[in-house]
C-alpha cells in the first residue's frame, strides 16, 4: 500500500511533548525488548533507534487498547487481538501513567468526541451552534452520533 | 519507515463512521494522466482503491501538514493537496462543481491539527459560556478543565501553504471553511441538537494531551496570532521558497488536465 512516506517522516520529526526512550517489545512470540525513542505525534506513535533521524515505524493510535501491565509497563493492543500486544517499559510508575493517559487521549476519535461534547453543550447553553461561524456545521465528521450512522454517506460523486 | 498497514486497514473497516467517500480522478505523476479511484476519508486519512468493493487498497494519504487548494477559475473541477516545498502535491479532478466543493471542504477540515484547533477554540467558548452564565465551580466539567495542561497544536507546514499576504492570522481564519460560490450555499437554520444521550461521551479527565508543535513554554490562553509571530521567521522563509516554486508551477499548468486526443 502506498503512502506519503516523506511527509510522514517529517511529521515524526515535529517536537512532541510525549517522547522518551522506552524499552519496546513487539507483539510476536520471540520478540525481545529493545531500547527505542518512542514519540507521540498527533494520532501516531513513532519509534526510532536512538540517534537516528528516520523512524523505524509508525503505529496509528486508533481502535487500540492501552493497558497497564505492571507498575512501570504498559501495552498497546491493536486489531482486537488482545494477545498480540506491543509492550513498553518505562523508567518510573509516574512516567508509565503519563504515557497511558497520553495515548488514550491521542486518537482522532477521542478528539472528535470532545468536539461533539463541546458543540452540544455550547448549543444547549446558548442556542447557537459554534461551528456555524466556520461554515462547517454540516460536515459529516462533526455530527452528533445517536447510535445511528452519523449521516447518510455522501455518494454524490458516484 | 514501516507504516503498520494492518492497523490502518483495520481502522478503515471498523464501525466508526466514514467521513466521506466517492469517486475522484487522481493524477498520476509519471504520465500526467488521470485515473478514477474510489476514495474513503476517515479521520486524517485518505484511502484510495480502484473500486468500492475492492479489498485491496492502493494507498493512503496522511493528511497532516497539507493545504487544500482549488484554483478560482477552473473548468476541470480540479483541486490539490499541497504539502509544501520539496514535498508532494496530490492532484485531483472531480466530476462536477458540487463534488469538487464538497471534497475541498471535507479535506480542509480533515487534519488532526485542524481538529485540535477547533477543540481548543470550542473549549474556550465553553469555559466562557459557563462563566458568563454563572455556572462556575458547580458545573462538574469546569474543574477538570481547569486542571488541564493545555497543549496547543500548531503546524508550521500548514501555515506555509495557507498564509496569505498581509492578513493577520487568527484561529478563526485558519478554521474557516473554504468559500463556496454563492449559488452553491444552501442556508439552513441551526439544527436542533438532540438531548445528550449515552452515546455522546462527556469529558471525564483532563483535556487531551497531544503532540505539540513546536515545544515552547507558553500560556495556553495566549492569542493564536502571538504564537504566529513567534514562528513567523521560519514560516516566512519557507513560504517565500514555496511561492517561488509555485510561480514556476503555475507557468506549467495551462495544459488540458485530460488529454482527449
Amino acid at each position: 500500500m502506498r503512502f506519503n512516506e516523506k511527509e510522514l517522516v517529517l511529521l515524526s520529526r515535529q517536537p512532541s511533548e510525549r517522547a522518551a526512550e522506552l524499552g519496546m517489545r513487539g507483539p510476536k512470540k520471540g520478540d525481545v525488548v529493545k531500547k527505542r525513542l518512542v514519540k507521540l505525534v498527533v494520532n501516531f506513535l513513532f519509534y526510532f533507534r536512538t540517534d537516528e533521524e528516520e523512524p523505524i515505524g509508525a503505529l496509528l493510535l486508533e481502535q487500540c487498547r492501552v493497558e497497564r501491565e505492571d507498575s512501570q509497563t504498559f501495552s498497546i493492543a491493536f486489531l482486537d487481538e488482545a494477545e498480540r500486544k506491543y509492550v513498553f517499559e518505562c523508567d518510573t510508575e509516574a512516567q508509565c501513567g503519563e504515557w497511558i493517559d497520553s495515548i488514550k487521549q491521542a486518537s482522532y476519535e477521542f478528539m472528535r468526541k470532545n468536539l461533539i461534547f463541546y458543540r452540544t453543550e455550547i448549543h444547549r447553553l446558548t442556542g447557537k451552534d459554534p461551528l456555524e461561524q466556520y461554515g462547517i456545521s454540516d460536515e459529516a465528521r462533526f455530527q452528533v452520533s445517536n447510535g445511528r450512522p452519523l449521516m447518510a454517506r455522501d455518494t454524490s460523486s458516484l | 519507515m514501516k507504516l503498520h498497514e494492518k492497523i490502518l486497514t483495520h481502522y478503515l473497516s471498523c464501525t466508526s463512521p466514514v467521513d466521506k467517500e466517492g469517486y475522484l480522478y487522481k493524477k498520476k505523476k509519471r504520465n500526467d494522466t488521470y485515473h478514477r479511484r474510489w476514495f474513503v476519508l476517515k479521520a486524517n486519512l485518505l484511502f484510495y482503491q480502484e473500486r468500492p468493493a475492492d479489498r485491496h487498497l492502493l494507498g493512503v494519504i496522511v493528511l497532516e501538514g497539507c493545504a487544500v487548494q482549488h484554483p478560482e477559475s477552473d473548468t476541470h473541477f480540479a483541486f490539490s493537496l499541497v504539502f509544501g516545498p520539496g514535498l508532494k502535491t496530490y492532484r485531483f479532478a472531480a466530476r462536477d462543481r458540487q463534488t469538487q466543493e464538497s471534497w475541498v471542504k471535507a479535506l480542509h477540515s480533515a487534519s488532526y491539527c485542524y481538529l485540535s484547533l477547533l477543540v481548543k477554540d470550542l473549549r474556550r467558548q465553553y469555559e466562557e459560556t459557563i462563566q458568563q452564565q454563572g455556572l462556575g465551580e458547580s458545573h462538574p466539567s469546569v474543574s477538570s478543565l481547569k486542571q488541564s495542561t493545555n497543549s496547543f497544536l500548531f503546524t508550521t507546514m500548514q501555515q506555509t501553504a495557507v498564509v496569505r499576504e498581509g492578513r493577520s492570522l487568527s484561529a478563526s481564519t485558519l478554521l474557516q471553511a473554504p468559500s463556496i460560490p454563492a449559488k452553491m450555499v444552501a442556508k439552513k437554520s441551526p439544527k436542533l441538537w438532540p438531548r445528550r444521550n449515552a452515546y455522546v461521551t462527556p469529558l471525564n479527565g483532563p483535556a487531551p494531551l497531544y503532540g505539540e508543535w513546536p515545544l515552547v513554554g507558553f500560556d495556553p490562553l495566549e492569542d493564536f496570532s502571538t504564537l504566529h509571530d513567534y514562528y513567523g521567521q521560519e514560516v516566512k522563509k519557507a513560504r517565500e521558497e514555496w511561492l517561488k516554486s509555485r510561480q514556476k508551477e503555475e507557468d506549467h499548468t495551462d495544459q488540458d488536465l485530460i488529454d482527449l486526443g
